[in-house]
């Protein structure tokens, strides 16, 4: 047994807290997906549930086997690979909005040829961006306050990307541009291009909101619009509303739970799996187990600004902590529709929450992260 | 270094102004929900009904008959639904045309199979049919043929691959159809519960369970997940309830009143059939007049207190025998039939009376004189005022007259008798009179049969009764024994002599007609005038009613029986012509059921077998012959060595001799059966055809051709 410990310490390289979180989210993910899908497994699959385990327990070993190879990997590779990285992903954006698979009412979507399997584009397109940006901001440190050499070419492929994601998935655009944001003031870019940035923001959701209304099946204007409105008219809903079932189990949970398994409103919400599962993990493990999982990303934070510190160049520290600010950006507004503070985003728990493509990547995050950590031990 | 030193400042600006205060945020948010708040974000799941309380239903116990024989039970019975959207393409497309087929030969004849087959598809695709999830497929099935159906293509996939919905109620079946039908009655909704389904409701309903059940699918389907670690309570099934029916009487009771109903177009009908010595109601039928037929709708013989006419004289009769206020051989002036009280004509309704003037008391009984009575009850508890009046109430108070029978259904209607010392109750001169032929006063056919069991029971009053024990998955777990309502109502010498009096109007008064010579019985015939009173006054009169009490057989009663017909409108109105008839085919049908009262025939020397009966010239297989005899003891002689034999009769014995067949000839098969005979012929070779049936007389062959395959005719007669 000591051996068998010995030799993964061995194995795994980097901060062992990070790698730490990761297998605790993978184990979260496994036991709130298989509460979770209840209603679906059983009606997919006629009863069989275990599929939808077997299934959620293979993706999240493939994840964690990307993760080691991703941290295998030198952390500069992932630099000199972004601008291949983001070459390949507009033209793929492009395809998704054009003719990408509607899956849950949105064409966010492409199906790998040959394989069946279909993956979210912009899942990729965030990986591929934030090492960009990273990339961008660490090499032009020293003149990072001018706006021609410097904030132009971080912000005009951060604008495309955004653009392109935007008509079909708004969260993760908005999400993908708060993020880049976040790198750029940590990465000390001027403060008033990043205000004018927000300036810009509101103006371009403000034009797409019109845009939308003229071509209403390009754009998921009324989406948005409804979820808004959704949101702001709070006391009127009714109490089949997603958002009143959220309360309920997360009520119905309290302190500590009704433990494993014994979810009720699993039932009742739509995505339990997904949306919803902060939810449904507060109904099984109350409270105290939600509080847990919000500390689990909190701590993932702490220990990446570690790593900024320590890291003797700007492109580690960069993107480690711009996949860091994605991931928990995401957590927080997930978890914060579950309770209720933000509109319906659909944007998803990393790690946690089920579907391939956001897992798969979400590793790969990790694995970069870890690639960093791993390279500051080397060195320290 | 420096630069190094900004950039983390940065972070930690970010995470202390962002990450931390939204991390701080969400904990708040989650422990207001789940803490703060919850019961009333908690309360919301009873309120958005997920979860919910379901009743499962008991399953209701049956009534039966006193054999066991079912006479009302409940059937589980499954409505079927098809869902079309519920199956995938795939499995549809698979499997639509081989559902098609199934559906249109097994469950709806009304489709071809290409028919079907496009109305599934429509019902799958086409939004005119507004999409329904609940399209029915067959209502009412039972689970064996919701059992088959299930095995239907697609449908056997389960309910959620291949949409089959049934869903489960029970129904109350009658096997024995209309049989009893107010008496077993009835449970529904918005109705008032009838008979001994409403009186036993509690024991045969059982006690509903409990189940804790929440939504699966969706509210829309009604479908339910049970949720088992919530606990739930399992349903006690109903108990049975046996009565005292005996199905056979009750047949036989609702038959011939039927038929007398029919005969003599009257309104309604009651037979009550009782058990001498225990009470237990035998049969109970109940028919009365619907603008389309007859019905069984109202339980008369329980429900209705009418003036009982003559059929009381016999409570008069006991009253003034127990008072020692007559003998049976007294005389009596019946006036010709007619006198008055009052000024108040009365009169006997036997147009015999007006030959007649001074008769014996028994006489009068038995001829049912109503002069007669009247005046014999006027004279000894009308001359001496109210008091004497109120000793004969207290005399039909003592034969329990008064009171109802307290038998187990609900509606019985309590009798009315008039109370002398009450001044409310109307009381005049012509009451007793009147009263004492039936007049002012109603009691229903039931507790009028109870007194006449009571007299056929040697004084001894039961307590009718329907309900004779209940049980539970076929273990009695409650009797209800024989209740004696009062041990002796009238002396012994009293109960003497009316049932001499009671056997003596079969033998030669008012029931004379019916008098049968296989047994003796005993009873009263009742002819009342609807509405008398007001009759004779120059109103209209509301016809008759006909009735009969009295029980079988004489010497030692086994059954009583009443008969109440009322206002027959042709064939007669008289007791002894209209109800006395139902009374007699009752009392002929009991009494040959009752194996005990009947002489055994078989007893004595059995008679020696007639010689002519014996089988001369039979021919056929030996061992078959002696198979028979030797069953049937039949005495016989012989053994001869070939396979045929042939019998001969000579005087009284029987003699087996040979009959040789010879292989590859035909034989002579004339006087066989028809199985020896083509046993023969085949296995000479020769093919057989047969015509007609019987023996064979004529063969199309002589005995003795060669065979080689011909084809021989057979007549058979």
């Amino acid at each position: 047994m000591s051996n068998f410990v010995a030799r993964i310490n061995a194995e795994l390289k980097g901060d062992k807290a990070i790698w730490a979180i990761l297998v605790l989210l993978a184990i979260i993910s496994l036991l709130g997906v298989y509460s979770a899908t209840g209603t679906l497994a059983y009606r997919a699959t006629g009863g069989n549930t275990e599929w939808f385990l077997l299934k959620q327990g293979l993706i999240l070993f493939f994840g964690l086997m990307l993760t080691y190879i991703c941290h295998l990997v030198h952390y500069t590779r992932y630099s000199a690979w972004a601008p291949y990285a983001m070459a390949a992903v507009i033209p793929l954006l492009v395809l998704t909005l054009a003719m990408g698979t509607e899956i849950n009412d949105a064409r966010r979507w492409l199906e790998l040829p040959y394989l069946g399997l279909t993956f979210q584009t912009s899942d990729l397109a965030k990986l591929a961006l934030v090492v960009y940006v990273a990339r961008a901001i660490s090499s032009k440190q020293d003149y990072i306050d001018d706006w021609k050499s410097a904030f132009l070419p971080i912000i005009v492929p951060v604008l495309i990307i955004c653009g392109l994601i935007a008509p079909a998935d708004l969260s993760t655009a908005a999400l993908l541009f708060l993020t880049s944001m976040g790198m750029m003031f940590v990465g000390r870019v001027a403060l008033k291009y990043i205000g004018s940035l927000i300036v810009g923001g509101l103006i371009v959701f403000a034009f797409l909101y019109i845009l939308g209304d003229m071509f209403p099946d390009a754009i998921r204007v009324d989406t948005w619009s409804s979820r808004i409105k959704d949101f702001m008219g709070g006391e009127q809903r009714e109490i089949y509303h997603q958002a009143v079932q959220s309360k309920i189990a997360i009520a119905n949970g309290g302190w500590f739970g009704q433990g494993p398994g014994n979810s009720i409103q699993r039932y009742y919400l739509p995505s339990p799996h997904t949306d919803y599962i902060y939810a449904i993990i507060c109904e099984e493990y109350g409270a105290i187990g939600g509080t847990l999982l919000v500390a689990l990303y909190v701590f993932l934070f702490f220990r990446v600004t570690r790593l900024v510190t320590k890291s003797p160049k700007a492109f580690g520290a960069m993107m480690a902590m711009g996949l860091t600010i994605l991931l928990v950006f995401q957590a927080m507004i997930n978890m914060a529709v579950a309770v209720d503070l933000v509109p319906v985003t659909g944007l998803t728990l990393p790690m946690v929450s089920s579907g391939g493509s956001s897992l798969v990547f979400t590793a790969i995050a990790f694995g970069a992260i870890l690639s960093v950590s791993k390279y500051i031990e080397s060195t320290t | 270094m420096e630069i190094k030193n900004e950039v983390l400042y940065r972070v930690y600006f970010l995470l202390g102004l962002f990450v931390v205060p939204a991390a701080l945020t969400l904990v708040y948010r989650t422990f207001q929900i789940g803490v703060i708040q919850q019961d009333k974000w908690k309360g919301m799941i009873r309120e958005a009904k997920h979860i919910q309380e379901r009743e499962i239903e008991a399953e209701r116990g049956s009534i039966m008959a006193n054999d066991g024989s079912l006479l009302a039970t409940s059937v589980p019975i499954f409505d079927l639904f098809f869902d079309p959207q519920a199956p995938s393409d795939e499995d549809f497309n698979e499997h639509v045309d081989s559902l098609a087929y199934c559906l249109a030969t097994y469950v709806d004849n009304s489709f071809t199979v290409g028919a079907m087959r496009d109305h599934l598809i429509k019902l799958r695709t086409d939004s005119t049919y507004n999409k329904s999830r609940n399209v029915p497929i067959k209502r009412k099935v039972l689970y064996a043929e919701k059992q088959r159906i299930e095995e239907f293509p697609l449908f056997n996939l389960g309910q959620f691959r291949g949409g089959l919905i049934a869903r489960k109620r029970s129904e109350r079946r009658r096997p024995f159809g209309l049989l009893a039908r107010r008496t077993i009655g009835y449970i529904r909704e918005e109705a008032k519960p009838i008979g001994l389904e409403g009186k036993f409701d509690q024991v045969l309903g059982g006690e509903p369970g409990k189940e804790l059940t929440m939504f699966l699918v969706d509210p829309k389907h009604d479908l339910w997940k049970p949720q088992n670690n919530l606990t739930a309570i399992e349903p006690r099934n109903g108990d049975d309830v046996v009565t005292t029916i005996d199905i056979n009487i009750q047949d036989i009771a609702e038959d011939a009143l039927l038929r007398a109903m029919e005969r003599h177009d009257a309104e309604w009908g009651t037979v009550v059939v009782m058990e001498v010595n225990t009470g237990a109601i035998k049969a109970i039928a109940n028919i009365g007049r619907e603008s389309d037929g007859w019905y069984e709708s109202y339980n008369y013989a329980i429900g209705n207190a009418t003036e009982p006419g003559s059929t009381f004289k016999l409570a008069s009769m006991m009253a003034m025998l127990e008072d020692g206020y007559i003998s049976l051989e007294d005389s009596v002036d019946i006036e010709h039939g007619k006198t008055t009280f009052y000024d108040e004509e009365l009169e006997d309704s036997s147009p015999l009376s007006a030959t007649m003037d001074t008769i014996s008391v028994r006489q009068a009984f038995e001829m049912s004189s109503n002069v007669g009575m009247a005046k014999l009850v006027n004279e000894h508890y009308g001359n001496k005022g109210l008091e004497s009046a109120a000793h004969f109430i207290d005399r039909l108070r003592e034969f329990n007259l008064n009171l109802p029978t307290g038998i187990e259904l609900d509606g019985e209607a309590s009798p009315f008798i008039k109370d002398p010392n009450d001044k409310d109750s109307q009381w005049s001169g012509t009451t007793l009179p009147w009263m004492a032929i039936g007049y002012e006063l109603q009691i229903t056919p039931l507790q009028m049969l109870t007194l006449y069991n009571a007299v056929a029971n040697n004084g001894r009053e039961m307590k009718p009764y329907l309900v004779s024990s209940i049980q539970r998955y076929g273990e009695t777990v409650r009797t209800f024994p024989p209740t004696v309502i009062k041990r002796r109502i009238a002396s012994k010498e009293t109960i003497r002599q009316v049932k001499s009096l009671l056997e003596g109007v079969v033998e030669r008064g008012t029931a004379y007609k019916l008098k049968s010579d296989q047994y003796n019985f005993a009873g009263k015939t009742g002819t009342a005038q609807i509405n008398y009173r007001r009759g004779i006054r120059g109103n209209l009169v509301g016809g008759y009613q006909a009735s009969f009490a009295g029980y079988f057989p004489a010497e030692n009663p086994v059954y009583s029986c009443v008969v109440v017909i009322n206002k027959p409108r042709q064939g007669g109105y008289y007791g002894g012509d209209v109800a006395g008839p139902v009374f007699r085919e009752i009392a002929d049908q009991c009494f040959d059921a009752l194996m005990e009262l009947h002489p055994a025939i078989n007893v004595g020397k059995k008679p020696p077998m007639a010689g002519w009966r014996l089988p001369n010239g039979s021919i056929g297989l030996k061992s078959d012959f002696f198979t028979i005899m030797k069953d049937l003891r039949i005495p016989f002689s012989g053994n001869p060595g070939t396979e045929m034999a042939v019998l001969q009769v000579a005087a009284d014995t029987l003699s087996v001799q040979p009959r040789s067949v010879q292989a590859n000839l035909m034989p002579n098969v004339v006087g066989m059966g028809l199985r020896d005979a083509l046993y023969l012929c085949e296995n000479s070779g020769i093919t057989v055809k047969v015509n007609g049936f019987g023996k064979v007389i004529r063969q199309s062959l002589l005995p003795g051709t060669r065979a080689n395959g011909q084809t021989v005719w057979l007549q058979l007669e």
